[in-house]
């Protein structure tokens, strides 16, 4: 005895090191019905998962919310490296290009019948998910048209116009907007919008027709007229005074914006959702104005299917159903996410939607015409990282005493060491 | 696995008197019992230590290709200016935490020693108390005390007629924010050590000098701070390594941008960085060179660690 139970003990934790090793495969149960899908937190995705629970009841869902849209992505990368993966999977459309590069890891959509819906979706927000043989990696969920939320009582004690259309006519360019926030800061000594680098930079640049690459996939971020045009815009708020100096997302960024610090938030449609949840008691004193220079596009997620996945066929009729026009239509109605479906964009019940946390302000049309004149542009591999480098430069510039004149140059210096090129 | 739960006959007899004294099998079976340690430690502990000097040589995608790619990622490293401000950003950290925390626990160490000092064993204790909070925790509360708009720190400056400061943006700030969360940490864990090592020092040593006229500072200088030597030393050296470790922190006060500590990079340790090059741009390669640097950093400060005490042996 005395040999044999050590040894027994090391064979059991040998067996249990087994038990763990990666690459058993997915949830889904043995009746090729149920699946396993990773999600945001945050973004309510149990409702539209419990409605097609609903309709369904044959059919087991695990829906496990990962974290943040970056935390998803990278909790998939390590998965997808030699681990357990889910059988459907949410990736936020600036994590997308990282996954399209490698297209081996996932289910080509159209052998599941992609080509037959395809004509359902935004053409450029579709073929952002084809890789560069023509698999289709992911199906769009929503898209993130772009506008500004502003709180109508701080405006009204600046003297500045309250009414939704007024306000958007305060600001048809960016220039406007800036020259805007200097009557605000000027008439009330506060701050007027959060930060330069996502409130100005951020849209402006989501609003260019080639961005971080050229139509034919080859960086141009440095020599790019528009690019430079639309961080001068940042650094020009950044130096204004105009700003409160708060990056997103940050603690202090919410508790100012709890407490009307500042007055005027870029707020692609995704951030009605945290603007809601951080400053609850705000409620009624937003509205929603068009963002200056017109058009644009931030943000919007894709469903794909890793090629591991047990029950690809399961996940493929939840992604059908609930991602078809209709589907889309009803989770806009539930969460307020913004379908990728431009045939539902005259839609009644999306037209006729009003936020009541937000005036009654009509979120469906003010943010479906933000994506009409819309022109796509390519998103590469490298564009989250660069857009990093820019932000972080007009931060630098705006909260620790970076030099401006140099922003731009020190700028181009941090991506080229970040991307290699 | 059933079977060799059952009591085997030959088990049961007593061992065989060989004039050894013992055989094979219960030789064998020392190793037995130390073996789920030594397994664990092969699995989670050796292997990715031994797999980071290799991937290290790689242009390692984790769901792409790997490309053997020789050094390029060491010469790579040593041309990045992040690799050196992060490397800067750890020395002026731990030089900015270890110096205050180490005064502060010889002073505190040498006071808690007193022979007049009443209810001692609370004083002793309560000095652990920022030990075992959680390092998020504290985190969390140091960088709300510190805040720019809403920080009592800055409330308080503002009585006296200063103007906010931005302890997160800045350079010096972020590091004294840093800094002031590990010294709270870590001094009463060094106090301690300290303590404990001066309580081998007997009473009397110190009861002699007093009788002979010497005042505290000289007890502190020619008693206390020689006893302590080798204890210092060693002192100096974990915090050294923990320094180079410091992670949670700095993750922790610039939610903003997390992973490079603010937008400038300001308070990014070579951790944090590694965590950055290998998690958030998954470039397991390059991150993997990082971690064979910062190895190579903590030999070395072992190493010195070594010859060190091997010479205060030898003073003896």
């Amino acid at each position: 005895m005395t040999l044999r139970l050590p040894l027994l003990c090391s064979a059991v934790i040998l067996a249990l090191l087994a038990a763990c090793t990666p690459g058993t495969g997915g949830g889904g149960g043995g009746d090729g019905k149920s699946f396993e899908f990773w999600s945001f937190s945050a973004i309510n995705q149990k409702l539209t998962v419990d409605a097609y629970q609903a309709k369904h009841p044959d059919v087991q869902i695990k829906l496990t919310e990962v974290g943040t849209s970056t935390e998803t992505a990278q909790s998939l990368t390590t998965a997808l490296a030699g681990g357990k993966v889910p059988d459907l999977v949410l990736i936020q459309g600036d994590n997308l290009p990282q996954f399209v590069e490698q297209p081996q890891n996932f289910v080509d959509l159209r052998t599941l019948g992609a080509d037959d819906i395809k004509g359902d979706y935004l053409d450029w927000v579709w073929k952002q998910s084809v890789a560069k043989d023509g698999e289709v990696l992911g199906v769009p969920t929503d898209v993130g048209g772009m506008a500004v939320a502003y709180r109508t009582d701080l405006f009204a004690a600046a003297g500045l116009p309250t009414d939704r259309e007024a306000v958007s006519a305060l600001w048809p360019t960016w220039d406007a907007f800036i020259e805007t926030g200097k009557r605000y800061k000027q008439a009330t000594g506060k701050a007027f919008t959060d930060n330069a680098a996502t409130s100005v930079f951020y849209q402006a640049v989501n609003q260019v027709s080639e961005k971080y690459y050229s139509q034919d996939r080859k960086l141009v971020y440095s020599t790019n007229p528009q690019v430079k045009a639309a961080f001068d815009l940042g650094i020009k708020a950044a130096t204004s005074g105009i700003t409160a100096g708060q990056t997103s997302f940050e603690t202090a960024w919410s508790a100012g914006m709890a407490q009307g610090q500042y007055a005027a938030v870029s707020a692609p449609s995704w951030m009605l959702n945290s603007i809601r949840s951080t400053a609850p008691d705000t409620k009624g004193k937003w509205d929603i104005a068009r963002i200056p220079g017109g058009s644009g596009n931030w943000g919007g997620s894709y469903l794909a299917i890793p090629k591991r996945a047990k029950n690809p066929q399961a996940a493929w009729e939840y992604i059908k159903e609930m991602q078809s026009p209709q589907g889309q239509l009803e989770h806009f109605a539930r969460v307020g996410a913004l379908p990728s479906t431009p045939s539902v964009y005259k839609d009644d019940k999306l037209t006729s939607a009003k936020d009541p946390f937000f005036s009654d302000a009509p979120t469906g049309k003010i943010y479906t015409d933000s994506l009409l004149e819309l022109k796509p542009f390519y998103i590469g591999p490298d564009s989250a990282a660069i857009g990093q480098e820019f932000l972080n430069a007009i931060t630098n510039v705006e909260q620790s005493g970076g030099n401006p004149a140099t922003a731009w140059d020190d700028a181009i210096r941090n991506i080229k060491t970040a991307i290699g090129e | 696995m059933t079977t060799t739960l059952l009591p085997a006959p030959s088990a049961a007899l007593p061992p065989p008197a060989s004039p050894r004294g013992r055989g094979w099998g219960e030789r064998l079976s020392a190793y037995a019992y130390i073996a789920p340690f030594f397994v664990l430690f092969a699995v989670f502990g050796l292997f990715p230590f031994a797999f980071t000097f290799y991937v290290a040589l790689f242009d390692w995608n984790p769901i792409g290709d790997q490309v053997f790619i020789g050094v390029d990622n060491f010469t790579r490293m040593f041309a990045d200016p992040r690799f050196w401000n992060a490397a800067g950003n750890t020395v002026s950290i731990w030089a900015l935490s270890t110096v205050p925390q180490l005064l502060l626990a010889l002073v505190l160490a040498h006071v808690l020693n007193h022979a007049r000092l009443r209810a001692a064993l609370f004083f002793r204790m309560s000095v652990l108390v920022p030990y075992i909070t959680s390092v998020a925790a504290t985190a969390v509360v140091f960088a709300q005390l510190f805040d720019r708009d809403y920080g009592l720190l800055n409330w308080l400056l503002g009585l006296v007629g200063v103007e906010p400061i931005d302890f997160v943006q800045s350079t010096w700030g972020s590091h004294v924010l840093i800094a002031t969360m590990v010294t709270w940490r870590w001094f009463g864990y060094t106090t301690l050590l300290y303590l404990a090592s001066l309580q081998a020092v007997p009473r009397s040593v110190f009861e002699a000098a007093a009788i002979d006229g010497a005042g505290p500072w000289q007890l502190f200088r020619h008693i206390t701070v020689p006893a302590l030597r080798p204890v210092i030393i060693f002192t100096v050296v974990t915090s050294t390594i923990g320094g180079l470790q410091i992670f949670t922190e700095p993750l922790l006060i610039a939610t903003g941008a997390p992973l490079t500590c603010g937008a400038v990079r300001q308070c990014q340790t070579l951790t944090l960085f590694l965590y950055e090059q290998g998690f958030g741009q998954f470039e397991f390669g390059y991150g993997s060179a990082i971690g064979v640097a910062l190895f190579v950093m903590v030999v070395a400060i072992a190493a010195v660690n070594y010859l060190l005490s091997t010479r205060i042996k030898a003073d003896r």
